[in-house]
């Protein structure tokens, strides 16, 4: 006997959240929509990691549609012993920083990089690495002196419609080494707690700490020199 | 910057992450009381982590639609003018497109081994368990111009002998052709099929698993997609590999092959064609012998051919 139309993916839509693991044994059963849902769930997210990383909305796209390449390949190997969660976002920070280290190693490099690079004052030994990014963006510094400086602390919804100075934000995050940034990035942008940063990165608890300190350190220092 | 610096830093941003347990947060709290230099240091960092957190979330696009995949070259061009580290970046970007096509071949090729992977290795991974046999499921195929389709397959139906394994039934905006027979005989039926696979506005095929109305669908099928899981000899392997062609199906949709393909020229990846079978020899033959294994009920394969788009 044909079952209804309304179960042939065999498994009811449910409007209550199901959890990764759910979703995983859904599609294991064959149910195509659970795959999709876990898509739904995670695209944006790891779009937005995988974008403040690499800083460029393309490539962003690109590796965020192969990380999803990986995941289906990969899910059959996927034992369960990490969440689903820190094992996608792993995939998709591993093939990140690895475009990324490509781009390095073959002369490629950050938009910022050249404005240093090729700024008639480099190579003086005085010039401030940041004259590139002081130029276009006048307002941005402006508003981000007074933060810095104000004792009081600024509000998000503010700080978030500043378009000039968001893109100071994304500019100075660019200047950390990838190992900072991806730190920072995991726990202020995707809101991970160390204990997860540490799976996603496969690194020590310890490790984590110490990259996310000095990140901050380091970012706060780079913004200031901005702000002038 | 000191060791002892370093060590209230990591201390502070714990703090701000709420990562420090009850008791450490209260003694970082008491630092911080008495400590006007550690409370202004505790400012900063809390700053510096709201600006990164409050930057703008951005939407993905959606999967297949990068600008790169789909073609839309003034869109690209735009993002290449405006980026000059885009334009160092080009060829990687070209590349890969590529990679992903790749990728895509990877699956095709895992597909096509599980399916031409020597029968041995896969019977003796289990030894001692019949796999259940036989392949049971449905497949659904809407047309627009359902009497021509059905004149059609009647005579395929009647040209290959089939009329003993197929019973017919005619609704008003449906067909259903019930099959029951060997695997060699639905495959002459698929393969007339594939014929006029494009005159269908869709195809789904409907697996049937051991689960109670537990079904594997797949839609956008390919004749051939069908008549390989047909012809698996086991239903767990006909299932399995329903599931592998519906994440092709699905990722064909969202990656950029399916435009890639379609600004190649082509409909649809095939790699894979349905041989059917050809007469040899010197022709005297009298009689069309009937397909082998016509006698068998290894299949069960009704197919519902409707009016529609």
């Amino acid at each position: 006997m044909q079952p209804e139309p309304a179960n042939i993916k065999g498994f009811p839509q449910s409007r209550v959240p199901i959890d990764d693991a759910a979703l995983l044994e859904k599609w294991r059963w064959g149910d195509s929509a659970a795959m999709e849902e876990l898509i739904l769930k995670y695209q944006n997210r790891i779009f937005n990691v995988i974008l403040k990383i690499c800083a460029n909305i393309d490539d962003a796209a690109e590796l965020t549609q192969e990380t999803f390449v990986k995941i289906i390949q990969g899910i059959d190997k996927f034992e369960g012993k990490s969440s689903f969660y820190t094992w996608a976002f792993r995939i998709a920070v591993n093939l990140t920083l690895n475009y990324c280290q490509r781009n390095a190693r073959i002369g490629f490099q950050s938009l910022d990089a050249d404005d240093y690079e090729n700024h008639p004052s480099t190579g003086s030994g005085q010039a401030c690495p940041f004259d590139g990014l002081r130029a276009g963006s006048e307002r941005g510094r402006r508003v981000l002196k007074e933060l810095l400086s104000d004792n009081k602390s600024p509000d998000p919804a503010v700080v978030a419609q500043n378009k000039e100075l968001c893109d100071i934000v994304v500019k100075s995050l660019m200047k950390l080494d990838n190992a900072q940034k991806t730190v920072i990035i995991l726990r202020d942008i995707e809101g991970m707690n160390y204990a997860q940063i540490a799976k996603v990165l496969d690194i020590e608890l310890g490790t984590v700490r110490s990259r996310l300190s000095r990140g901050r350190s380091r970012l706060r220092e780079i913004m200031e020199a901005i702000a002038g | 910057m000191n060791r002892g610096d370093d060590s209230i830093d990591e201390l502070l941003n714990s703090y701000i992450d709420g990562e420090l347990t009850q008791k450490q947060q209260m003694e970082v709290s008491r630092l911080i009381t008495d400590d006007d230099q550690i409370a202004r240091r505790l400012r900063d960092l809390q700053k510096c982590k709201m600006l990164v957190a409050c930057l703008p979330h951005a939407q993905a696009p959606a999967l297949g639609s990068v600008p790169a995949f789909a073609g839309t070259e003034d869109r690209r061009q735009r993002t290449e003018d405006s980026n000059p580290s885009s334009v160092l970046r080009r060829p990687v970007r070209r590349v890969l497109p590529v990679a992903a096509m790749i990728a895509i071949m990877a699956v095709v090729t895992a597909v096509i081994y599980s399916i031409f992977a020597p029968q041995d290795t896969a019977d003796r991974s289990t030894p001692g368990t019949a796999a259940a046999a036989g392949f049971s499921g449905k497949l659904e195929l809407t047309t627009s111009d359902l009497t021509a389709v059905d004149a059609f397959i009647n005579r395929a139906i009647r040209d290959n002998e089939l009329s003993d394994c197929v019973r017919t039934a005619s609704l008003a905006d449906r067909r259903v052709y019930s099959f029951s027979g060997g695997r060699d005989a639905v495959n002459l039926l698929l393969a007339d099929l594939a014929t006029i696979w494009e005159r269908f506005g869709s195809a789904t095929l409907m697996v049937e698993t051991p689960k109670f109305s537990e079904q594997v669908v797949l839609g956008s099928v390919t004749a051939e997609q069908v008549a390989q899981i047909v012809k698996q000899e086991h239903q767990e392997k006909a299932i399995r590999m329903a599931k592998d062609f519906a994440v092709l199906n699905k990722m064909a949709e969202l990656l950029p092959g399916k435009e890639m393909l379609a600004a190649a020229g082509e409909k649809k990846p095939s790699l894979i064609t349905i041989p059917k079978p050809v007469l040899t020899g010197d022709g005297k033959t009298a009689k069309k012998p009937a397909p082998p294994g016509a006698d068998t009920k290894e299949v069960e394969l009704t197919i519902v051919v409707a009016a529609g788009k």
